[in-house]
C-alpha cells in the first residue's frame, strides 16, 4: 500500500486530502487557478508534501492513485465556454436539439421562475445551426435499417462540418441504441477525413431512448471531451515528471472515479464530480459512525446542496439537467436547493420576506464583507444575532463589520416592516430554517423516504450555524457535524476514499413477462463493456463487484424506477422477483396503491454498475478524551445570542472547538466557534463530541406529522 | 335553454353570503380580519411557504399516478387548495385555463349539496359539469374534498385533468358535427365519489363504464383521489403544527395580499379602454362561416372589466361556459399581468369583471355543444385579453417587458386510431398526435418569440421525443422541424412553430384520423404594432404519397413537395384514412410579430436566414433585406428596397381623410412601437414616432391609411385560399402610417372586420 490522494478542485478553491499508507490523513487547501487548474493542483500536492514532510517526488512516487474531481468542465458548459462542434443525426429530425420538446423553456428552472412565464426562454442552442446537420439514413424500433446510411451524401456533410474548422462532431441517430451500425459507420467516415477529429456516438455515450436528451447529452460531451482530454494528459504528464508512479483517476457524477486517459471518451459522466464528492465523502463518514440513512446537506457561501444515502447507499438519478438541457448519464442525486450564506432577504410589493434564492454570490458578498454588498443575507443577520464572532470569520482572516450588516438589514428589512434591526435579523434567520425545511423535506419525500428516519450531516461553511434548527423541522432528532481536520476538505476525502465506478446501459424496451434470455443476452454484453474497461483503467483492483438494474416502468405511467435484479442466471423466476420489487419500490415511492399493473409492467432501460474496489481505509485521528462532559475549560466568552425570535437575546456561551474533547457535552443554547464555521446549539437541545472530534447534536424534535408510510388509496 | 338546466349553472357569488346561506349543520371555521392583521410576517412566510409544498406534492402525486399522456406529458391538469368558500388561495403551474373554473364547482357545491347529501368528514366529489364548473368541457373532470378541523368545515383541495375519453358519440368524446351536448360525454353535477373515506364503488363504476378507455379513466380517478388524500394528509399537518387559525389567517392573507399587489399594479397603469376581435373559422365540420368573439376591456383605477358584448351566437362545437370564459381569462391574464403575484387566484379574480352574453360563444346555455371549448373559445378569449393587457402595459415602460404579440391561438387536434401488427397479435392503438402543443410564443418589444415555445395556456407543456411516437404506435415519423417562415415577421420575429409528418410504420391497414382545429383562414395569432401574425395552422393528408416506396428506393422525403399525391389542406373540422404510404402533416401556428418588418435590423434577418428560420423570398418580400454574392446583408440595396416598399405600400392606401400638422417624435408618451401621445387634455395629438405625421385628434379616433388585398399578401405564413375554408372574403389588411409607410397594425381577417390599434378607434 502506498498514499492515496484526493484532489477537489471548486470554483474557488481546491482541497485535496492525502491517506498515508496507515490510513490517516492531511489535508491542504490553496486558491483554484483558473483558467489552468492544473496550477492549484500541483500547489496542492506541495502542501500535502510540506505537512508529511517528504519531497514532492517522494510523495508521488509512493502514491498508488490520485482521485481528481474537476468543476472546470461543468463550469465551461454553464458559462458557454465550449468550442464549436459538428452533428449529425437523422435525416428530418436536426430540429430536435432546437424544439427541445417544448420543455427547454424551463427546464431545470427554480421553482419561482416557473411561475415566471415571461421570463422564460429557450437557450440559443446547442449547436449553431449550420453546424447541426442530417445523415439520409433511418432504422425503426425493432433496429431495423429502414434505409440505408448514404454514404456519398454523408462524406459531403462531414466535408463542409470540417470545412468550417470543427475538430469534435456529436453523431446521435434515431434508435442508434437499438442498432449502432450507421453511428459506427459514420464515425468511420469521419476519421477517414480527419483521422484526429473527436467523434462521440451516442449509442456509446448514453444508449438510452428519448433522442432529444441523447441528443443533448452526446453534444454536451462533445463539446467538453477535448478540453478535458487536453488537460488531463497535461495534468497527467506534469505529475508524471513530478514522479508520480500510481494512476490518475478522475471523479464521476455518478460517485466513482475512472482513469484519466478514458474520462474524455465520456467525458459527460466527468461533470457533478464535485458535487458528488461530498455525498461520497459523507457515505464515508457515515459507514464508519454507523447511519445507514443520512441527509447530506453542503451550504457555502453561494450554493445549498443536498444529497441523500438510504440504507447505505447514495440515492442516484438517472438524469440531470445542465442549462435547461437534459444530461440522461447516471449520477448521484444532489439537489441545490438554496443559495447559502449568501441568499439574499427582501420583501416583496406586498411586503412579506423572503430569503434566496438570489445570492450576494462571492463578490460582493454580503454586506459585513464590506466589498460593496448593500443586500441583507442569512450572513448578516447570523452575525447581528451574535451567532458569527465580530472579529471575522475563518478565524480573523476575513474581517466582518457589523455596522454594514445592520445598515442592510434596516434599510431593506427592519424600516419597512417597522421592526428592530435585531427582530429583523431573527425573522430572517427563522424564514432561512423553515425554508429549508421545508425543501429537504421535498427532497427526502420525494425519494420515497420519511425524514425522520435520517439523520441530517451539516458541512461547509455555512451550514452549521442553521442545521439544528432545519432538521428539527422535519423531525429529524440526530444531526452530525463533522468537524475536525476532514471537515474543511470534505469532499476531498470522499474522492480520496472512493472506487472506480463503471457504468454501461442500453435501452431495449420489453412487456414483461420479460424473456430470460434477451434479459441474460443484454446483461452479458453490457458485463462484457464493463470488465473490458476496467482492465483498461491501468490500476491494480482488489475486487470488481457488479451490480446489476432495470429501469422499470408501469405501462400507462410516467415514472420509471429503478430495481435491483439479483445475481446469479437470469430465470424466469428472478425477472418475476425483480418485478416484485419493482412493484415495492414503486408503492414506497409515490404512495401505497399508487401503480397500475392492469396496464402492462414495462422493462425500459438495462444497467450495469461495476465496482473496481480500491480499498482505501481512512483511519480519524482520536481526540483526547475530556476529563468530564463539563465543557466549562473551553468556553471561550460568553455573549448575547437571539436564537429564538420570541425569547431575544439571551447570555451564550461560545465555545473554542480547538479546546474541546472528546466526551464533552455542550448544552443549549450555544454556539461552537471553529475557524471555518460557526455551530448553533439550539435552546433544549445538546451536542456531544464524540472520539473522532464530530459533534452530534440531538433535537428533540418531536414533529409527528409523517407516516411512516405514504399512502394515497384513502 | 332547457327548462330545468339552470339549476346547474353557477355564477360567481360573495363569499361571505355563501357562507351564511349554509345549513347550521354545516360548522364553517373562519378566522376575522384581526387574525389576519396581527399575523407576523415570519409566521406569514413560513405557513406559506409550507402551503406551497402540499400543492407541489399534490401535483406530483397526480402525475406520477395518472396513466394518460394528456398529464404525464402533455400537463393538461391542475389542482388547488381552497379556503372554506372554496376560494383558491393556492393553485398549480400546469392549465391554468383550469383554474378560472374551480372554484365554481366548489360554489356549487355548496350551495346544493349543504343539505342534502349533506358535505362531511371523509368525503370527495366529482364533477364533470362545465356549466356547474371545476373544467371547461366534460373531459375535464374535476375531484374534490372538504377538509374538516374539530368538526368545522376548514378548507378543500382539488385536483382535475383531461380524461382522453368519457363516452359520447366519438373517440375522445369529441364529435365534430353541428350537434349538441347529447352526443358529447354526459356531463355530471358533483356526485360523491368517496364517503366517509370509503371509495363508492357503485359511482366508481358508473363513471368508468362510459368510456371507451375505462382503464385510464379509472386510474386518473384514483390519481385524483390520491392527490387529494395527500393534500389532506399535509394540510392536517400544519394545521397540527400551527393551528387552524394561524393557517387560516395566512390562507386568507395571502389572497388579500395577492390582490392587493394587482390593485397596486393596475393603478399605476393609465385608465383606458382597448379592444380585439378574434374569428374562429368554422364551428363544427362541413361549416363554411367565421364566429367571432369580441372584447372591449376596460381598465379603471385598480379594476379590470372584460366586456364581450357583440359576440356571436353560440356555434357548433367551439362555444364555452361562464367557467370557460373566466378560464380563457386566466391563461393570460395569470402570466401576463401577475408573474411577479403570488397566484393566490381568487385574490387576483377580486381584481376584474365579466361582462359575458348568454347565449354566445363565450357563455353558451344548456345544450350546447362545447368539446371544444378549452381549444376553441377559450383559447381564443385568451389571446383576445393577451392583446388587451399587452396594449395597456406599453403604454407604461415599466411594464414593457411584459408586452407580448399573440401566441399560437389552438390547438390543431389530431386523432389517429387503426392497428397495431407489431406485436404478435395485433392491437388496436389511438394516438392524439402531441407535436402540435409546439406552436410559437408571442415577439416582445425586446426580443424575439421563442421558437416552439408550445401551448401559452399550459406553461409546463411538453411534446413526446419521435422515438416515443414510434415506440408507442406504428406510425414512423419523417421530420420533425421548426417550419421555415412561420414565425410572425416584424422588428422582432414572432416565434417559429413545429411542423411533423408521419407514415404508417408496422400496419398495413389504413387508419382513421379525426382532425378538429381553427384559425386556417383567419389569423388568431396577430401580431402587435405592425407585426405580422404567425403562419396560419396548415394541416395536410397525402393520399398516395408513396413514401414506403421512396423509402425503399432509399430516399427519405423532408417536404411535400417530394411526394406523389395530392397534399390538399384538410378543413379545420375532418375526418379522413391514413394508409401505409400516406402521410399526415401537420403545422400548428406561429407566434405573432412584433412592429413593423421593414424596421428589423438586416443583421437579424440574415441571422435567421443562416438559421433556416426564413427563407430567402420572406427577407426580400417581407423583410425587404437583399444579400451580396456572398451573403452579407447588402446595405444600401436593402434601404433602397425598403423605401421602395414604404412607397409601394402609400401608393396602394386607401384612407378617409389626413390629419394636416405634425407632431414632435422625441416628445410625448409613446403608445407602441409607432404611436405617441404629445400633450394632454384636449390639446393631446397622436402621432407617428418615425416621421412625425399627426395621426389623431382629441377624438381618439385614428386616422390612418389602409393596404388591402388577398390573404397571400401576408407571404408564406398563408399557404392556402381561404376559400378553401369559408364563403366570406378574408384578406390582408395593413394599416399604415399615411406620412412614411410604416405598418401599424397587420391582420388576417374578414374584410367587414372592425379594427383597432393600441386602443384607438380608427376613423
Amino acid at each position: 500500500m502506498g498514499y492515496v490522494i484526493g484532489i477537489d478542485v471548486g470554483g474557488t478553491f481546491t482541497d485535496a486530502v492525502a491517506l498515508r499508507p496507515d490510513g490517516s490523513m492531511v489535508s491542504a487547501k490553496t486558491p483554484s487557478t483558473p483558467p489552468d487548474y492544473s496550477q492549484g493542483v500541483l500547489s496542492a500536492i506541495d502542501l500535502l508534501a510540506a505537512e508529511l514532510e517528504m519531497p514532492v517526488s517522494q510523495l508521488l512516487n509512493e502514491t498508488d492513485h490520485i482521485a481528481h474531481g474537476t468543476t472546470s468542465s461543468l463550469n465551461a458548459l454553464v458559462m458557454g465556454k465550449v468550442p464549436s462542434i459538428g452533428f449529425i443525426t437523422t435525416r428530418g429530425h436536426r430540429d430536435s436539439i432546437f424544439i427541445m420538446n417544448v420543455e427547454g423553456r424551463y427546464l431545470g428552472r427554480p421553482q419561482h421562475e416557473l411561475q415566471d412565464i415571461m421570463g422564460q426562454s429557450k437557450p440559443r442552442g446547442l449547436v449553431e445551426r449550420r453546424l447541426a446537420r442530417e445523415a439520409i439514413e433511418r432504422i425503426d424500433r425493432a433496429g431495423n435499417v429502414i434505409v440505408p446510411l448514404n454514404e456519398e451524401d454523408a462524406r459531403q456533410v462531414i466535408r463542409e462540418i470540417l470545412a468550417e474548422g470543427v475538430k469534435a462532431i456529436a453523431i446521435s441517430l434515431l434508435w442508434s441504441f437499438r442498432n449502432p451500425v450507421h453511428e459506427q459507420r459514420l464515425r468511420e467516415l469521419v476519421h477517414e477525413q480527419d483521422p484526429t477529429a473527436f467523434v462521440a456516438l451516442s449509442s456509446e455515450v448514453s444508449p438510452r431512448i428519448r433522442e432529444f436528451a441523447r441528443h443533448s447529452t452526446t453534444v454536451m460531451s462533445t463539446q467538453i471531451g477535448p478540453g478535458l482530454k487536453l488537460y488531463l494528459d497535461d495534468l497527467e504528464g506534469r505529475l508524471r515528471d513530478l514522479g508520480l508512479r500510481g494512476a490518475l483517476l478522475v471523479m464521476q457524477s455518478a460517485g466513482g472515479a475512472i482513469a484519466a486517459s478514458e474520462a474524455a471518451a465520456s467525458a459527460i459522466t466527468t461533470i457533478g464530480g464535485v458535487l458528488t464528492g461530498g455525498v461520497v465523502g459523507c457515505a464515508q463518514l457515515a459507514k464508519k459512525l454507523g447511519h445507514d440513512n443520512v441527509i447530506a446537506t453542503d451550504v457555502g457561501g453561494t450554493t445549498f446542496l443536498a444529497g441523500i444515502i438510504a440504507d447505505g447507499e447514495p440515492v442516484r438519478a438517472a438524469q440531470t439537467i445542465v442549462n435547461q438541457h437534459p444530461v440522461n448519464v447516471p449520477t448521484l442525486r444532489v439537489d441545490a436547493i438554496g443559495s447559502g450564506g449568501g441568499a439574499i432577504a427582501w420583501l416583496d410589493t406586498g411586503g412579506n420576506l423572503h430569503v434566496g434564492p438570489l445570492s450576494a454570490q462571492a463578490a460582493p458578498g454580503p454586506a459585513c464583507y464590506g466589498a460593496g454588498g448593500t443586500e441583507p443575507t442569512n450572513t448578516d443577520a447570523n452575525l447581528i444575532l451574535g451567532i458569527l464572532p465580530e472579529t471575522g470569520l475563518l478565524g480573523g482572516l476575513r474581517p466582518i463589520r457589523k455596522d454594514l450588516a445592520a445598515e442592510a438589514i434596516r434599510r431593506r428589512i427592519a424600516d419597512p416592516l417597522g421592526m428592530t434591526v435585531e427582530e429583523a435579523a431573527a425573522a430572517i434567520y427563522a424564514v432561512q430554517n423553515a425554508q429549508t425545511g421545508d425543501l429537504l423535506r421535498k427532497i427526502v419525500v420525494e425519494s420515497g423516504y420519511d425524514p425522520r428516519n435520517f439523520t441530517v450531516y451539516a458541512f461547509g461553511g455555512a451550514g452549521p450555524a442553521h442545521c439544528a434548527a432545519y432538521s428539527a423541522h422535519i423531525g429529524v432528532a440526530n444531526v452530525v457535524v463533522p468537524l475536525g481536520p476532514v471537515a474543511s476538505a470534505f469532499s476531498a476525502f470522499g474522492l480520496a476514499s472512493s472506487d472506480i465506478v463503471l457504468i454501461r446501459e442500453h435501452s431495449d424496451p420489453m412487456t414483461a413477462p420479460f424473456d430470460p434470455a434477451r434479459v441474460e443476452e443484454n446483461f452479458a454484453r453490457l458485463e462484457r463493456e464493463v470488465m473490458e474497461a476496467m482492465k483498461r483503467q491501468g490500476i491494480r483492483l482488489n475486487r470488481i463487484v457488479l451490480h446489476r438494474e432495470i429501469d422499470i416502468r408501469y405501462g400507462l405511467q410516467l415514472e420509471e424506477v429503478t430495481t435491483p435484479l439479483a445475481d446469479g442466471p437470469v430465470t424466469a423466476a428472478s425477472l418475476e422477483a425483480c418485478v416484485e420489487e419493482f412493484e415495492q419500490r414503486y408503492a414506497r415511492l409515490f404512495g401505497e396503491g399508487s401503480g397500475f399493473a392492469g396496464a402492462g409492467i414495462h422493462a425500459i432501460t438495462f444497467r450495469i454498475r461495476g465496482f473496481g474496489l480500491l480499498e482505501t481505509h481512512p483511519v480519524f485521528e482520536p481526540l483526547a478524551r475530556a476529563v468530564s462532559p463539563d465543557p466549562s475549560a473551553a468556553l471561550l466568552e460568553t455573549r448575547p445570542v437571539c436564537l429564538t425570535a420570541g425569547k431575544g437575546f439571551v447570555d451564550t456561551p461560545v465555545y473554542d472547538y480547538h479546546a474541546l474533547r472528546a466526551g464533552h457535552r455542550i448544552t443549549g443554547p450555544a454556539v461552537i466557534q471553529v475557524p471555518t464555521t460557526s455551530v448553533v446549539v439550539p435552546d433544549g437541545m445538546y451536542g456531544d463530541i464524540d472520539e473522532i472530534g464530530v459533534l452530534s447534536i440531538q433535537t428533540n424534535s418531536n414533529v409527528t406529522q409523517f407516516q411512516p408510510k405514504r399512502s394515497v388509496a384513502g | 335553454m332547457i327548462p330545468g338546466s339552470e339549476a346547474f349553472v353557477t355564477r360567481p357569488v360573495d363569499p361571505e353570503a355563501l357562507i351564511r346561506s349554509l345549513p347550521s349543520r354545516l360548522q364553517v371555521h373562519t378566522v376575522s380580519q384581526q387574525a389576519i392583521d396581527d399575523l407576523d410576517p415570519l409566521t406569514y412566510e413560513v405557513v406559506r411557504h409550507r402551503l406551497w409544498s402540499v400543492t407541489d406534492e399534490m401535483g406530483e402525486t397526480l402525475k406520477r399516478m395518472s396513466g394518460s399522456p394528456i398529464v404525464t406529458d402533455a400537463n393538461d391538469f391542475d389542482f388547488t387548495i381552497n379556503d372554506e368558500a372554496g376560494q383558491l388561495v393556492q393553485v398549480g403551474l400546469y392549465n391554468t385555463m383550469l383554474i378560472g373554473a374551480i372554484d365554481l364547482a366548489l360554489t356549487w357545491t355548496l350551495q346544493n349539496r349543504a343539505v342534502n347529501p349533506g358535505i362531511e368528514e371523509g368525503d370527495m366529489f366529482l364533477c364533470n359539469d362545465p356549466w356547474v364548473g371545476g373544467g371547461l368541457h366534460q373531459n375535464d373532470t374535476v375531484v374534490f374534498q372538504p377538509i374538516f378541523h374539530d368538526g368545522k368545515l376548514f378548507g378543500w383541495t382539488s385536483a382535475v385533468c383531461h380524461e382522453p375519453d368519457l363516452g359520447g358519440t366519438a373517440i375522445g368524446s369529441a364529435p365534430i358535427g353541428n350537434v349538441d351536448v347529447f352526443s358529447e360525454a354526459l356531463p355530471t353535477p358533483p356526485v360523491k365519489v368517496m364517503r366517509k373515506g370509503e371509495l363508492q364503488h357503485d359511482i366508481v363504476d358508473v363513471w368508468v363504464r362510459r368510456s371507451r378507455v375505462p382503464m385510464v379513466v379509472g386510474l386518473d380517478l384514483r390519481a385524483k383521489v390520491g392527490a387529494n388524500t395527500i393534500g389532506r394528509q399535509r394540510l392536517k399537518a400544519v394545521i397540527e403544527e400551527y393551528g387552524p387559525d394561524v393557517v387560516k389567517a395566512v390562507m386568507k392573507k395571502m389572497m388579500n395580499d395577492a390582490e392587493h399587489r394587482l390593485r397596486h399594479k393596475l393603478l399605476s397603469v393609465p385608465d383606458g379602454k382597448w379592444t380585439a376581435t378574434g374569428y374562429q373559422d368554422q364551428a363544427f365540420a362541413g361549416d363554411r362561416a367565421t364566429h367571432k368573439v369580441v372584447l372591449a376591456m376596460t381598465k379603471t383605477g385598480d379594476r379590470l372589466l372584460f366586456d364581450f358584448t357583440g359576440t356571436d351566437p353560440q356555434a357548433g362545437v367551439i362555444s364555452c361556459t361562464l367557467g370557460g370564459c373566466r378560464g380563457g381569462i386566466m391563461l393570460a391574464f395569470l402570466p401576463i399581468l401577475c408573474g411577479d403575484i403570488p397566484w393566490s387566484a381568487s385574490g387576483l379574480m377580486r381584481c376584474f369583471d365579466i361582462i359575458a352574453p348568454e347565449g354566445t360563444l363565450v357563455n353558451a346555455t344548456f345544450p350546447a355543444a362545447i368539446n371544444r371549448a378549452p381549444l376553441g373559445t377559450g383559447w381564443m378569449i385568451g389571446n383576445l385579453v393577451a392583446q388587451c393587457l399587452s396594449q395597456m402595459l406599453e403604454r407604461d415602460f415599466r411594464f414593457r417587458d411584459n408586452v407580448q404579440a399573440s401566441c399560437c391561438g389552438t390547438f390543431d387536434f389530431a386523432c389517429v386510431a387503426g392497428t397495431d401488427e407489431r406485436p404478435k397479435e395485433p392491437v388496436p392503438f389511438l394516438n392524439v398526435v402531441m407535436e402540435t402543443v409546439a406552436g410559437g410564443y408571442g415577439a416582445r418589444p425586446g426580443r424575439d418569440g421563442i421558437n416552439t415555445g408550445g401551448s401559452f395556456c399550459i406553461p409546463m407543456g411538453r411534446v413526446p421525443d419521435a422515438e416515443v411516437t414510434e415506440l408507442l404506435y406504428p406510425l414512423l415519423v419523417l421530420w420533425r422541424r421548426e417550419e421555415q417562415d412561420s414565425g410572425g415577421a416584424g422588428r422582432q420575429r414572432g416565434g417559429t412553430s413545429c411542423a411533423v409528418a408521419m407514415t404508417p410504420h408496422g400496419t398495413s391497414l389504413p387508419a382513421h384520423v379525426i382532425m378538429s382545429t381553427s384559425g386556417k383562414a383567419t389569423a388568431q395569432n396577430p401580431g402587435l404594432a405592425g407585426g405580422y401574425p404567425g403562419n396560419l395552422g396548415h394541416d395536410v393528408i397525402v393520399q398516395g404519397a408513396a413514401v414506403d416506396a421512396m423509402l425503399a428506393r432509399g430516399v427519405i422525403p423532408t417536404d411535400l413537395g417530394e411526394l406523389a399525391g395530392e397534399a390538399d389542406a384538410t378543413q379545420c373540422f375532418a375526418t379522413s384514412m391514413l394508409s401505409p404510404g400516406d402521410v399526415l402533416y401537420m403545422n400548428c401556428q406561429g407566434g405573432g410579430g412584433y412592429g413593423d418588418p421593414l424596421l428589423r435590423d438586416p443583421e437579424l434577418v440574415a441571422r435567421d436566414i443562416g438559421d433556416g428560420l426564413i427563407s430567402m423570398a420572406a427577407a426580400r418580400d417581407i423583410y425587404g433585406v437583399l444579400f451580396d454574392a456572398e451573403g452579407r446583408v447588402d446595405a444600401p440595396a436593402t434601404d433602397r428596397l425598403r423605401q421602395d416598399m414604404r412607397q409601394a405600400r402609400l401608393d396602394r392606401m386607401t384612407i378617409g381623410s389626413i390629419i394636416e400638422g405634425r407632431v414632435e417624435p422625441g416628445e410625448g408618451q409613446p403608445v407602441d412601437d409607432n404611436l405617441v401621445i404629445v400633450g394632454d387634455g384636449d390639446r393631446a395629438r397622436v402621432g407617428c414616432r418615425h416621421c412625425g405625421q399627426a395621426l389623431g385628434d382629441a377624438d381618439g379616433l385614428l386616422h390612418v391609411g389602409a393596404v388591402e388585398g388577398e390573404s397571400s399578401m401576408a407571404g408564406p405564413i398563408v399557404r392556402s385560399d381561404p376559400h378553401h375554408f369559408v364563403d366570406e372574403e378574408i384578406g390582408f389588411i395593413q394599416h399604415i402610417c399615411p406620412g412614411c409607410g410604416t405598418a401599424l397594425h397587420t391582420s388576417i381577417a374578414p374584410r367587414d372586420g372592425k379594427q383597432t390599434i393600441s386602443g384607438f378607434a380608427l376613423a
